[in-house]
C-alpha cells in the first residue's frame, strides 16, 4: 500500500491542481507518443526492425545487382577512347555482332574536325576460348584494334601493344570468371580451336552476359576469325569505327558532318549515346533490367506487408488507449500523425542496418561474382525514400484501425 | 413565469430521450424516454443492473454517441445534430474515468496525465507543477516517473483518474472508477471527486460500491432502459425528516417513508409566486422543505384572506387530491427562497392505497380542516 500522506490540503489541490489551463498553444510540450510507443517493448521493437529491415535489405540488393548489371554492361563502351562511335545502324547492342564496312571509316576521316576514326573488331560467337587449366571451352568476347592505333583507355593493353603486334598473341582479362581460368602472361590454350598465347593481362570484368574478354591485334583477330578476307587481301568488316575529334571542334557539331558524310546504314552516335543506347537495352529491351526492378517492387510489397502487420498489431494492442484519446477529444488528425510518425520511425530504425548489411554484402557479392556492386549515393537515397514511403503507407493503412475506434466503446 | 422553473442553468438536461442498437431486424431499444436534471456540483451515482442502459446514458451525456431522439443538454450545449467536431469540443470539457484504465504502457504515469492536459495547451511549467500535484494528491507522488507496468493495479486506476481531474473539467463522468481499488485508494479518489463536486464540478458515477454510496448526492437507478428512480439524497433525507415530524406520517414504517420520499421532486419559488391556486384541478401533494407559505382563501365578498402561514415541515393541497375537488385555497411563496417537494396525484392515491394508517390520518386531517 503506497497511499502516501499528503500535506496537501484539498483547498490547496483545488486552487493550484485544478487552476483552469491557460489557453496558450507551447509545441514543445507534447508528449512524443509514437516515439515512446516505438520503444515501448523492445523485444517486439527488435523483431519489427528485423522483418523491415530484412525487406529493405532486399531492395538493398536488387538495386545493386541492377546497377552492377547496367555498369557491368557499360564498362567496355566507358573503356573505349572515342568522343564519337560509328556503328551499324541495327546493332543495337554493343554484344552483338552486326558489323559494317570499313570502308566508311575512310570515308569518315575526310569530314571537317575528325581528327582520327579508328576500328575495332569483335566477336561473341564463333569465340570459343579453352580454360588452360580445365581444358573445357566457353564464349569469350574478343575485340581487336590496331596496336598502331590505340583505342582503349584501358592502361594495361596500351602497355602491351608491341606484344600484341606478335601473331597469335592475345590480352587476357584478369577479372574473367574464375571458371575460364588463370590465363596469365606466357599461358597458352586455344581460341576457336587455333593455339594462342597470352602475353599479358588486363582489368575488365564481366557483365551479365559475358564472362571474359580476349584483347587482340587487328590482324590476329583477322587470322582467327576473318582468315578468307585476310588471305584475299580485302578489307575485313568492323564492328565500332572510334572517332576522336580535333581540338576545337564540338563531338555534336562533326557528328553532323558524319551523319552527312556517311550512308544510312551507319549510326553516328557520341560515346554519350551510345551509353544511353546500351543503358535503354539493358533497361527495357532486356528482361534482366525489368527483373531486378520486379525485385525492388517486391521487396517494397514485402516491407509494406511486415509493417503493416507491425503497426496494426501495435494499434490493435493499444486500441482501448487510442479510444480513450478520442474520449478525451483528440481529433483523428492527431492520432494519424502520431501513426504516421511511429511508423517513419520504424522506416529510419530498419534501414540503417540494411544499409550496413547492403555495405557488406554488396562487397561481399562484388568479390564472388565479379559485379560492380557500388553503394551509390543514389541507392542510398532511394532506398530510404522508398522505405519511408513504404512505411508511411503501411502506416496510413493499418492507422484505419485506429480512426475506426469507437471512444463509446472504452466505457 | 413558469412556477418552480427560475434554478440556475442545469449541468446535465436530459429529456425524452430514446436510443437504440443495431439496425433492420436486430434493432433493439435500450433507453425509453429518459429524462433527468443534474444541478451543477451534484455528485450523482447511477446504479442499475447490468444491461439497464445506464452506461448507455452515460456515453451520450459524454458526447460519445451520437444523439438518436430526445435532447440531451451538457454544460450547456445542446448535443442534439453536432457534427464529430463540435462532440469533440464538447468532451474536452469532460473529464473520463474508465473501469479500464488505458493508460499508455510506454508512457510514465506524469506523462499519460500531460497527455490530457496537451489538450488545454497550458504552460510547460504549469504542466509539471499541476501534473505532479494531481499526482501527489492522488497519493502517486514516489511514482510520477514510473510506467503503468511497474504501477499496481490501484495506482493504474489513480493516475486514470488524475489524467481526468487535471485539467478541472466542469463534468466527469466515471464507470466503476474504484472497482479496481482498495478501501483506502478508493476513499481517495471519492474524497477527491467529492471536493471537485463541492467546487462545482459535476460528478456522474456508475457504480456497484456501496462504500460510497453515503457520499452521493443523488442515486439514479435505472432498470431495462428507464430511469426507476432520481432521488437527491440530501432531499430525501430532509423530507423523510419532516416526514417523521408530521403526526400524519409517524406511523409509517422507513420503507413507506423512503418511497414517498423518492417520489417527491423539488421545486423552488421566489416571494409571492402562486404555488396552487384556489379553483384550479388538484394534481399534486406539497411538502414544504424551506421557507414560508402563506395559505389565502376567497370570501363570501370574493376577498382573499390568510388564514394560515405554513413552514417547513408544513403541507398543503392534499383536500383536493382525497376529495377529487378543485383547490380549496391559495398557496403563495411567502419568503425569499421558498424550496416544495410534490408528490403526485397517482403516487399520492398509491401511498394512501399501501398504509390504511396514512389513509385515515390524511382523512383525519382533511376532515379537521373542513
Amino acid at each position: 500500500m503506497d497511499v502516501a500522506a499528503t500535506t496537501t490540503s484539498l483547498v490547496d489541490i483545488g486552487r493550484a491542481t485544478l487552476a483552469r489551463p491557460s489557453f496558450k498553444s507551447h509545441g514543445s510540450t507534447r508528449v512524443p507518443l509514437a516515439w515512446r510507443n516505438l520503444l515501448a517493448d523492445k523485444r517486439r521493437l527488435l523483431r519489427s526492425i528485423t522483418g523491415i529491415s530484412f525487406a529493405v535489405l532486399l531492395m538493398f540488393l536488387q538495386l545493386g545487382f541492377r546497377n552492377a548489371f547496367l555498369d557491368s554492361a557499360l564498362r567496355v563502351i566507358q573503356s573505349i577512347d572515342a568522343d564519337i562511335v560509328l556503328m551499324s545502324t541495327t546493332k543495337f547492342r554493343f554484344g552483338r555482332k552486326d558489323p559494317f564496312s570499313r570502308r566508311q571509316l575512310y570515308a569518315a576521316r575526310a569530314a571537317e574536325g575528325v581528327l582520327s576514326v579508328r576500328p575495332i573488331y569483335g566477336e561473341w560467337m564463333t569465340s570459343i576460348w579453352k580454360n588452360p587449366e580445365t581444358q573445357k571451352t566457353y564464349n569469350a568476347q574478343v575485340l581487336a584494334f590496331d596496336p598502331d592505333e590505340p583505342v582503349f583507355l584501358l592502361p594495361e593493353v596500351n602497355q602491351h601493344l608491341q606484344e600484341l603486334r606478335q601473331p597469335d598473341t592475345a590480352l587476357s582479362d584478369a577479372n574473367a570468371r574464375r571458371f575460364y581460368g588463370t590465363a596469365s602472361a606466357g599461358t597458352e590454350t586455344e581460341l576457336s580451336r587455333r593455339r594462342i598465347r597470352i602475353i599479358g593481362t588486363f582489368a575488365l570484368g564481366p557483365d551479365f552476359t559475358t564472362d571474359g574478354t580476349l584483347i587482340l591485334s587487328d590482324r590476329n583477330f583477322l587470322k582467327f576469325f576473318a582468315s578468307d578476307r585476310l588471305a584475299a587481301g580485302t578489307l575485313a568488316d568492323v564492328e565500332l569505327g572510334a572517332v576522336k575529334v580535333q581540338p576545337g571542334y564540338a563531338a555534336e557539331e562533326v557528328k553532323q558532318s558524319l551523319r552527312q558524310l556517311l550512308p544510312g546504314n551507319v549510326a553516328v552516335r557520341t560515346k554519350a549515346e551510345m551509353l544511353a543506347l546500351e543503358t535503354a537495352f539493358q533497361n527495357s529491351v532486356s528482361p534482366v533490367g525489368p527483373i531486378f526492378l520486379l525485385g525492388t517492387a517486391i521487396g517494397f510489397v514485402v516491407g509494406m506487408m511486415i509493417s503493416y502487420q507491425v503497426l496494426y498489431t501495435d494499434l490493435s494492442d493499444q486500441l482501448p488507449q487510442y479510444a480513450t484519446l478520442k474520449a478525451m477529444g483528440y481529433d483523428n488528425a492527431y492520432l494519424v500523425q502520431v501513426v504516421l510518425t511511429q511508423s517513419i520511425f520504424y522506416a529510419l530504425i530498419a534501414w540503417l542496418p540494411a544499409w550496413g548489411l547492403g555495405l557488406l554484402l554488396y562487397r561481399l557479392i562484388g568479390d564472388v561474382a565479379l559485379l560492380p556492386m557500388h553503394m551509390t549515393f543514389g541507392i542510398v537515397i532511394g532506398t530510404l525514400a522508398i522505405t519511408i514511403a513504404m512505411c508511411a503507407i503501411a502506416g496510413l493503412l493499418a492507422v484505419r484501425r485506429v480512426l475506426k475506434a469507437d471512444p463509446s466503446d472504452v466505457f | 413565469m413558469t412556477p418552480g422553473t427560475h434554478q440556475l442553468p442545469s449541468a446535465v438536461v436530459v429529456d425524452a430521450v430514446d436510443h437504440f442498437f443495431g439496425e433492420g431486424d436486430s434493432r433493439s431499444q435500450v433507453l425509453f424516454n429518459n429524462s433527468l436534471r443534474i444541478e451543477p456540483g451534484e455528485l450523482v451515482i447511477m446504479t442499475g443492473p447490468s444491461g439497464s442502459g445506464k452506461t448507455t446514458l452515460l456515453t451520450l451525456i459524454g458526447a460519445l454517441r451520437s444523439l438518436q431522439s430526445g435532447r440531451i443538454e451538457v454544460l450547456g450545449h445542446s448535443l442534439a445534430g453536432l457534427q464529430k467536431r463540435d462532440l469533440m469540443a464538447v468532451r474536452r470539457n469532460i473529464g473520463f474515468i474508465f473501469q479500464m484504465h488505458n493508460l499508455f504502457d510506454s508512457l510514465s504515469a506524469f506523462e499519460n496525465v500531460k497527455m490530457a492536459m496537451q489538450l488545454s495547451k497550458c504552460r510547460p511549467s504549469e504542466m509539471r507543477r499541476r501534473g505532479t500535484e494531481v499526482l501527489e494528491r492522488l497519493g502517486l507522488g514516489h511514482r510520477i516517473d514510473h510506467k503503468p507496468r511497474m504501477l499496481s493495479g490501484g495506482q493504474r486506476q489513480r493516475v486514470a483518474v488524475a489524467r481526468a481531474l487535471v485539467n478541472r473539467p466542469n463534468l466527469i463522468l466515471a464507470d466503476e472508477p474504484t472497482a479496481a481499488l482498495d478501501k483506502d485508494s478508493s476513499r481517495i479518489v471519492v474524497d477527491l471527486l467529492k471536493e471537485l463536486s463541492r467546487e462545482g464540478c459535476t460528478v456522474m458515477m456508475v457504480t456497484h460500491d456501496n462504500r460510497i454510496l453515503e457520499l452521493a448526492d443523488r442515486i439514479i437507478n435505472m432498470v431495462d432502459g428507464n430511469i426507476k428512480s432520481n432521488v437527491v439524497l440530501r432531499d430525501a433525507v430532509r423530507i423523510c425528516e419532516f416526514l417523521r415530524t408530521v403526526d400524519l406520517f409517524k406511523h409509517l414504517t422507513p420503507i413507506e417513508i423512503t418511497n414517498i420520499a423518492e417520489k417527491m421532486m423539488l421545486r423552488r419559488y421566489r416571494n409571492g409566486e402562486i404555488i396552487i391556486r384556489e379553483g384550479d384541478p388538484g394534481e399534486e401533494f406539497f411538502l414544504i422543505g424551506l421557507g414560508l407559505v402563506d395559505v389565502n382563501r376567497r370570501m363570501a365578498a370574493s376577498e382573499e384572506k390568510k388564514v394560515a402561514t405554513l413552514s417547513a415541515g408544513g403541507f398543503f393541497g392534499e383536500s383536493a387530491l382525497i376529495a377529487d375537488q378543485p383547490r380549496n385555497a391559495t398557496c403563495t411563496a411567502a419568503s425569499e427562497h421558498v424550496e416544495v417537494f410534490s408528490l403526485g396525484k397517482a403516487d399520492f392515491r398509491q401511498a394512501l392505497k399501501a398504509s390504511a394508517s396514512f389513509k385515515d390520518q390524511i382523512h383525519s386531517v382533511y376532515f379537521q380542516r373542513q
